[in-house]
């Protein structure tokens, strides 16, 4: 009851520097409480999903109400909004078949991904060069940014500019939440 | 595929090499694409034959550089153009300028017409593809990114050729990200070095997706507890804040097409700070 003052306040502050950083701020934050009252009336209804997957669920639900909050034009938004839709997918597939059986797809799926992983880095290592710790660090860059890997340097560069804002205001703005919902 | 298509009677629309030349470069600031151009046509009145496709060849490529450099990305297509470009210069590099010269004025019609008819046929003969891409490169360069380059010169004791130009350009637009980068990450503007820097933005990022991680498995605590206790869910403090929060939500959502169009958002948030106040109380 305090807090939403305040978060109304610092939305409109921030509204007078910086206009496009505020508008996706609301809409993150209205977004994702949607969704979080959302999951708490399902989990209402089906209260058998554990802590873990629950937890999962919530970061999955922030981070495609910002990639909904950001919009379509910017690259990462719509990597990002890709995966979740194709884990989500998954997910479901997953759910449908036995317990054992969805286990052992996801062992054999991670092998399969540890091995195209050394695969990769080995291909890698043979660019020799001045400038090899860079080219591992962009890399690392590429593999953090969502839709990273179909980047050149610049766009790379740009694209996670935005996504640092972007995981910022998150944050805070989940910060908020949390505080809010905490007991004092 | 095109090159066998085109006879002696088509042969008027077989040359964009000088027309889509002359149209890129209408500005004449460039200094690379203007001395292309000369350089080109001053080879074709030289030797007719033999010689003039190395030439053309060699003004290909530079023309292709320069282009790349203006409208950044999206090389593919422009490849083929230019490949193309240079199989048909070839072919002119076998006449006289004089021809060349004459059939400027029919080439553009030819053009403008196919052009009117449409892409969907324009694979049904040659000589309409050919036709229809000095269109397509004319429309490219006239777009607002050209500025953009135009101030890239070399200075003194630096290569002046246009793979250098674009590389520098490149680089400093790296460079200028780079700096970008620095002011958003914390700490990040005291830290020399490239290798370094890009040690803390990734640093900052895994930090900030590890807080979203944390902050969920807070958020599901959070919610699950709320879940505990349905009963007196209308009482909780917290609760009534989420609801509220949801209020203003509902209104955010009715009211933003409006606001957009008018444009005062400053107003509307505080509009809905006192809405939800009103349905606290």
């Amino acid at each position: 009851m305090k807090t939403y003052p305040n978060l109304g306040s610092s939305a409109s502050n921030d509204n007078n520097s910086r206009r496009s950083t505020s508008t996706t701020r609301a809409k993150f934050a209205l977004r994702f409480i949607r969704s979080l009252k959302e999951m708490k009336k399902r989990g209402h209804v089906s209260n058998n999903s554990s802590a873990d997957e629950r937890s999962q669920r919530i970061k999955a639900a922030a981070y495609s109400s910002m990639a909904h909050a950001v919009g379509p034009r910017r690259a990462w938004a719509r990597a990002l909004l890709f995966k979740l839709q194709r884990s989500a997918k998954r997910h479901r597939v997953l759910t449908n078949m036995t317990r054992k059986m969805s286990r052992t797809c996801l062992i054999l799926k991670q092998k399969k991904n540890k091995k195209k992983n050394k695969g990769i880095n080995k291909k890698k290592r043979v660019t020799n060069g001045n400038d090899d710790v860079l080219l591992n660090q962009t890399d690392k860059l590429r593999g953090l940014v969502p839709g990273g890997k179909a980047m050149d340097v610049c766009s790379l560069f740009e694209e996670t500019a935005h996504y640092i804002k972007c995981l910022a205001t998150q944050v805070k703005v989940m910060q908020d939440i949390a505080d809010q919902l905490s007991p004092k | 595929m095109d090159p066998p298509l085109i006879n002696e009677s088509s042969f008027s629309a077989a040359n964009p090499s000088a027309y889509s030349l002359a149209e890129i470069w209408p500005f004449g600031g460039e200094p690379g694409g203007v001395s292309g151009l000369g350089l080109r046509m001053g080879h074709m009145g030289q030797n007719p034959s033999g010689l003039g496709e190395s030439s053309g060849n060699r003004d290909g490529s530079m023309e292709e550089s320069t282009v790349t450099d203006q409208s950044g990305g999206g090389g593919g297509r422009k490849r083929r153009d230019v490949s193309s470009e240079d199989e048909s210069s070839k072919m002119v590099s076998t006449s006289s300028a004089n021809e060349l010269n004459n059939s400027n004025g029919k080439r553009t019609k030819l053009a403008g017409s196919k052009h009117e008819n449409g892409g969907s046929k324009a694979e049904a003969e040659a000589s309409s593809v050919v036709g229809d891409k000095p269109a397509e490169q004319a429309s490219k360069p006239s777009e607002p990114p050209k500025q953009d380059y135009i101030h890239v010169r070399a200075r003194r004791g630096q290569a002046t050729d246009s793979h250098s130009l674009a590389e520098r350009a490149r680089r400093e637009k790296i460079s200028e990200r780079m700096t970008i980068l620095q002011d958003l990450v914390p700490g990040c503007n005291k830290v020399i070095g490239k290798a370094l820097v890009l040690d803390e933005i990734i640093n900052y990022i895994q930090s900030l997706q590890r807080q979203v991680e944390f902050l969920s498995m807070k958020l599901e605590t959070v919610n699950s507890r709320m879940n505990l206790n349905p009963a007196i869910e209308g009482f909780s403090s917290k609760d009534l804040g989420l609801q509220a929060f949801d209020a203003a939500g509902l209104l955010f959502g009715s009211q933003a097409p409006r606001d957009y169009a008018q444009g005062s958002q400053a107003e509307w948030l505080h509009m809905q700070v006192g809405g939800s106040f009103e349905r606290q109380t």
